[in-house]
């Protein structure tokens, strides 16, 4: 069973105008989390994946729909017993959130004094954070004594407190150059590697999803327009919006500007060859076209690894007479997918 | 300067005065201040325990008292200060009146101080499980503390200009002592004593609230 399920979730705020219509945020959702899952949701800003993630820990109510986590739907719980939800559900924030008049210990200890541990429980879960995130030696540092990584990593460890099951990262990496942003994804990786715990990452950016994500829904307008596994929403995204987002990580076919440029420099025939899965049939292809005496160089493409499997298109230029190229095309043609671009 | 030195005793017991009455004031006003001030922050829409009726009702009031000059305000409250602490005029009536205007005064302070709290930062707490009550004892009010520290710090100096109008009662303390001594007996030095002794006051207090929000601040 999934660990959050939504089913027709939706959002709106009342118009700031006296009547106009309402504001949907979030329209009509329905999404299914596994536990385990790294689960990526993207969109531009105002897509309203900000506010789905609120609703998971009811910090927003719902206005239409259901909402399960762990079996319990949380759309109809009143907001006392909501308080115990959400201590089985982390956060971190793009902004990361920290108390600033709290040392970074008092911090990562807060949600376990709300939890009602005791002291010296709080002491030795805090020591084990600190180790965790590698901050031991901040524990008595104040949040404004810290660079933004190491912020968003005593956030981490605060939303790890009560040993969630849940975690909810909204934009946590947005705030943070390019370095640190991997290095809290990768800690955020371990999170989920060696406690199991089930993450969902709520990002505009693909690049985020591309290093951790295990799934993906794509939202725009308020509806998640594509959903799947990250491999197959990146490599055959099926929805123009979704593709616009993969197209800025993966370096695909050829728009028509750049295949008149290649046009230019190149003679011969350009070809796209798409690689769905594995990269091994790429060998192959490559002993074809020099089987069949063609003269062929790579003018344009990548391969991508995506949890470990590749796929890609590469664009060739290939030189020689016509009848050949279309026979060694054809026989290229059963092992991947080919596109004559000019 | 001859006349100084003969009014000394009397000048510092409107020293003593002036620091008793803005002692008690301070004391008094701001913890009414402070408790209507967080049922000013928690009530409004969108807040913790939001609550369109109370915030209403208490916006009201404090809107209706703020605007009254002081001077008016404690003529207007003297037979209530008659009815409670048993008198309408000297040093202990301007402190019952003062206390309350104060507290008027000092709940908007604390208002848009514990307003500078950021939103998200509650929105954190909120996410770990903790309730209305828990978050602005353990939250807002530590967040706030610097930026409060120094509401009251202007507070303090403007408790020090307002009690300068106890002579109108009857009252003492430097205001009447330099209007007394100085401006009705044409003797600018003991008015200036007067004035000096105040911005000595005012100084230490200001010195002293800046020195405690720094060291709560970190800054």
């Amino acid at each position: 069973m999934a660990l959050v399920s939504l089913t027709d979730v939706t959002k709106s705020y009342p118009s700031p105008e006296k009547g106009g219509a309402p504001i949907v945020a979030v329209d009509s959702v329905s999404l299914e989390i596994e536990a385990g899952d790294v689960f990526g949701i993207i969109g531009y800003s105002g897509a309203g994946k900000s506010t789905l993630v609120r609703l998971i820990n009811a910090l927003e109510p719902t206005t239409s729909g259901t909402i399960e986590v762990g079996g319990r739907t949380i759309t109809s719980m009143p907001e006392r017993e909501l308080r115990g939800i959400r201590l089985e559900i982390g956060m971190i924030f793009q902004q990361f959130n920290l108390f600033n008049s709290k040392t970074v210990r008092a911090n990562i200890a807060y949600p376990l004094q709300v939890a009602g541990a005791s002291k010296a429980e709080i002491a030795t879960r805090v020591d084990e954070l600190l180790d965790f995130v590698g901050l031991a030696d901040k524990a008595r540092a104040f949040p404004d004594q810290l660079s933004g990584g190491q912020k968003q990593r005593v956030g981490i460890a605060r939303a790890l407190a009560t040993s969630p099951r849940l975690l909810l990262a909204d934009e946590a990496t947005s705030a943070l150059d390019p370095e640190t942003t991997q290095e809290v994804l990768q800690l955020l990786k371990r999170v989920n590697r060696e406690f199991g715990v089930t993450i969902v990452i709520i990002t505009h950016e693909m690049e985020v999803i591309q290093s951790i994500a295990t799934k993906v829904a794509v939202m725009d307008g308020g509806r998640v327009i594509e959903s799947g596994d990250v491999f197959d929403v990146f490599s055959s995204p099926q929805n123009p919006s979704s593709a616009r987002f993969v197209s800025t990580v993966v370096k695909g076919v050829p728009s028509p500007a750049e295949v008149a440029v290649l046009r230019e420099r190149h003679d011969g025939r350009i070809v796209t060859i798409s690689f769905r899965d594995g990269g091994a049939s790429q060998s192959a292809v490559f002993l074809d076209l020099a089987n069949a005496g063609l003269e062929f160089e790579l003018v344009y493409g990548g391969i991508n690894d995506i949890q470990g499997r590749a796929f890609g298109h590469l664009t060739l230029a290939i030189r020689g007479a016509d009848a050949a190229v279309d026979a060694a095309l054809a026989q290229v043609g059963a092992r991947a997918e080919v596109t004559e671009v000019a | 300067m001859d006349r100084l030195f003969e009014l000394a005793p009397e000048f510092w017991v409107a020293a003593a005065e002036t620091l008793y009455m803005v002692a008690l004031t301070l004391l008094i006003g701001g913890f009414f201040g402070l408790l209507l001030g967080i049922v000013l922050y928690t009530t409004r829409p969108g807040s913790l325990l939001s609550n369109k009726p109370v915030f209403t009702i208490v916006n009201v009031v404090i809107n209706f008292f703020r605007p009254i000059p002081f001077i008016i305000f404690i003529a207007a409250v003297q037979p209530f200060a008659r009815y409670v602490i048993g008198t309408g005029i000297g040093n202990d009536a301007l402190i019952f009146a003062l206390s309350i205007a104060s507290s008027f005064a000092i709940s908007r302070i604390v208002e848009q101080n514990l307003l500078t709290v950021s939103p998200g930062v509650i929105e954190a707490a909120r996410s770990m499980g903790a309730g209305p009550i828990r978050i602005l004892r353990t939250v807002v009010l530590p967040e706030a503390l610097g930026p409060l520290v120094l509401g009251y710090t202007f507070v303090l100096v403007a408790l020090v200009d307002m009690t300068a109008v106890a002579g109108a009662i009857g009252g003492g303390g430097l205001g009447a002592f330099a209007l007394t001594y100085g401006y009705r007996q044409f003797e600018p030095a003991i008015t200036w004593a007067a004035v000096i002794l105040i911005v000595v006051f005012v100084q230490l207090a200001q010195f002293f609230g800046n020195w405690l929000a720094r060291k709560i601040m970190r800054r």
